[in-house]
């Protein structure tokens, strides 16, 4: 194999790890930067996602409809844990970050309890691999990284343009003249956290079509989630992106051509160093909402 | 009013008689174990409490042990260490100060292991784990009477033996599905404690078995992607992709190296064929397995299919590495024998006699310990041709550890 065509193939490798951390990013960038909610449990709803979606598989479903069952489902489980728990955390920030480290564990043990420690899987939803050249690039992963574009495309889109969320824009930077400008402050948190939610279930749905994975594989992914949020700079969704890809190019070309061992080092170390240089992040963002009074 | 105290207390005697029928409460001996039930080590940890319990079940469904004339039923205490090395600390602290355990088998985690047996062997309670790694503390000072690890037992073949028993099979079994001698691997591997500890074993097999190994690719702990270590893997042009350690990685990394097409041949450390079957993988190269110790689902051990099926009918889960709970379950068996040996629960009469005794056990008829605590037995590795047959044979370790 050539030079160039490894050199090629770590980049398409870079390509798709940034895929499923640029979901999980732009979920955690949302919820974070918006509405102040640091949910560290983001990573389970993202493993609640790919077990929904084995659970639909299993039954006998198509993987496009489990993929739109995990969304479902995990956008209404963000609905019932907004309202039914992180609402009571939003004036102190820290008793949410509590809260969510809690929620890690509950969720992990009830997949635990329900359906096991072990690694599920799903039948690969496409299975063709092309050669080109000396590159090989499978069809599965080219689908996991469409379907981000697209997704990334609709929340930028409607983050930036549409009026919904040129409200909640306006209720990050003042909370209290949004409120009084008649814009439904807590309605617009409670519906951020849902979408965030639900591209978390989403993330699981594509992460379960490359890899099996188990009742913690979360944790991995929400340190990367949060670590590309900052990078990016928390709310901005444009920066959510190109910070997913810089950390994706990163992780491939570190494990194929530096210390493999540290893959995740390089990632975090470039993380520090953001956040020192550019405290909002490499594209600017919000430095958090300010509380509501 | 009396009536009513009078039923209260007949309810709770009957209570009481139903959770021990036969059994006085000092008819009981505590087992403790201590493994990973969550956390990223739940695959090899959750088939410990699973090869104790079954053990346990089959000594007490046979009528307990007899021990200086009097019959004892065992029970088996199980903490999650959640694969963290402070809760197993505590549990084993728990296990020996406050439960009152006679023996503790774990953890599965070879670095656990070594800091609960500091807890353990002060306190002078037998303990088993099967790890390799003890090798480092179990030496001829430290396990004579009154050393610091006298109780301390080491239920895995040394590493040495072990890596040495997997490199040849693997390389004997893949020869003739490839058609050639493979010349060239590459070893990927976990990098953690264990990890790195395996992995030096292993990479002096291979070179002991004539084979070029130009790098050893460690990956982060719970990697999931692993397509730019395989690629790096790839270019390097390797004969046999050796996936060293662990059995739930090594799952996940395979169908990617099929996908890049990463090397002629595969080798899972630590991947039950019957793992292979129930997932209905398959693959366009061949590809070997290694079990620790007795393969489950395709086996040359005779009694390995009679012994699985019990394990699986006591509810133990079909984990990657279900193997691994023989690296337990004939202990409990041994440490019974040794103790009714005994005539005593006394831990020192209770060590003589587990050095004097030939137990016949699943994994071989004849486990011994050495002088230096450790069993010495063979290791079953499998291959898959492409197609899907297996094939599987023990291997015998090798008499002593390669000079390099």
């Amino acid at each position: 194999m050539r030079a160039v065509d490894i050199f090629i193939q770590q980049i398409l490798n870079g390509l798709s790890i940034a895929s499923v951390i640029t979901l999980i990013a732009i979920g955690v960038t949302l919820i974070f930067g918006l509405t102040g909610i640091i949910n560290f449990a983001h990573g389970e709803f993202l493993m609640i996602g790919g077990i929904v979606t084995w659970l639909a598989v299993s039954a006998g479903l198509g993987f496009p409809l489990a993929v739109v069952l995990a969304i479902l489902a995990v956008g209404l489980m963000g609905y019932i844990l907004e309202r039914g728990l992180f609402r009571f955390t939003l004036e102190r920030p820290t008793n949410g970050f509590i809260v969510s480290l809690g929620l890690i564990v509950v969720l992990q043990h009830v997949v635990v309890l329900f359906w096991n420690p072990n690694q599920k899987s799903i039948p690969r939803p496409l299975t063709t691999v092309w050669e080109v050249g000396g590159v090989r690039i499978a069809s599965v992963r080219v689908m996991v990284i469409a379907i981000t574009i697209a997704v990334v495309a609709l929340s930028f889109r409607m983050i930036t343009a549409s009026r919904y969320g040129r409200a909640l824009r306006a209720s990050v930077e003042d909370r209290d003249t949004a409120a009084l400008m008649g814009i439904p402050v807590r309605r617009y948190i409670t519906g951020v956290f849902v979408l965030g939610s639900a591209l978390a279930g989403l993330g699981g749905a594509l992460l379960i079509a490359l890899f099996p994975i188990t009742p913690f594989t979360g944790g991995t992914m929400v340190m990367k989630g949060f670590a590309v949020a900052l990078i990016g700079g928390l709310g901005n969704i444009y920066g959510a992106v190109a910070a997913g890809l810089i950390l994706g190019i990163v992780e491939g070309f570190s494990a194929g051509y530096g210390f493999s061992q540290w893959t995740d080092a390089y990632s975090f170390a470039l993380m520090i160093l953001v956040l020192i240089v550019r405290p909002h992040g490499l594209f600017g963002g919000t430095s958090g909402p300010r509380m509501a009074s | 009013m009396k009536t009513v105290l009078k039923m209260g207390a007949s309810a709770a005697l009957c209570l009481g008689a139903l959770a021990h029928p036969a059994f006085a409460e000092d008819n009981i001996v505590k087992i403790g174990v201590v493994a990973a039930e969550s956390g990223s080590f739940v695959s090899a940890g959750h088939t410990l409490p699973a090869g104790v319990g079954l053990a346990v079940k089959q000594i007490n469904d046979a009528g307990g042990i007899k021990v200086g004339g009097k019959t004892y039923r065992l029970e088996m205490v199980k903490r999650d260490d959640r694969t963290d090395i402070a809760t197993a600390i505590a549990a084993t602290q728990e296990l020996v100060r406050d439960v009152k355990v006679q023996a503790i088998f774990g953890s599965e985690t070879h670095d656990f292991t070594l800091a609960m047996a500091k807890i353990t062997q002060p306190a002078k309670i037998i303990h088993f784990a099967g790890n390799s790694t003890l090798a480092k503390i179990l030496t001829p000072d430290s396990v004579k009477p009154g050393g610091e690890d006298h109780y301390l037992f080491q239920s895995e073949p040394q590493e040495f033996q072990r890596s040495g028993s997997t490199a040849r099979g693997v390389l004997t079994l893949l020869e003739p599905l490839l058609g050639y001698k493979p010349k060239k691997s590459v070893m990927i591997v976990g990098n953690d404690a264990t990890g790195q500890f395996l992995s030096s074993y292993y990479y002096k097999a291979l070179k002991a078995e004539g084979q070029d190994v130009p790098d050893i690719i460690f990956y982060p702990p719970d990697t999931t992607d692993f397509s730019p270590f395989l690629t790096r893997a790839k270019s390097l042009n390797p004969d046999i992709i050796h996936f060293w350690y662990n059995g739930d990685s090594t799952l996940t990394a395979l169908p990617q190296a099929l996908e890049l097409g990463a090397a002629k041949s595969y080798f899972l450390f630590g991947v039950d064929p019957g793992i292979w079957k129930e997932k209905q993988l398959s693959a366009d190269v061949p590809v070997a397995m290694s079990c620790v110790p007795v393969c489950w689902g395709e086996s040359s051990n005779p009694k390995a299919k009679a012994y699985f099926d019990a394990y699986f009918a006591a509810g133990a889960p079909h984990g990657v590495t279900s193997s691994v709970s023989l690296l337990y379950h004939d202990y409990v068996h041994f440490l019974a024998e040794a103790w009714e040996k005994a005539g005593s629960f006394d831990p020192d009469k209770t060590v003589e006699a587990l050095l004097t005794l030939h137990h016949q056990g699943v994994v071989s008829d004849d486990l011994t310990f050495n002088p230096t605590h450790q069993v010495t037995h063979a290791t079953e590795v499998c291959a898959a041709a492409p197609g899907g047959a297996i094939s599987c044979s023990m291997q015998q370790p090798p008499a002593e550890a390669p000079k390099s």
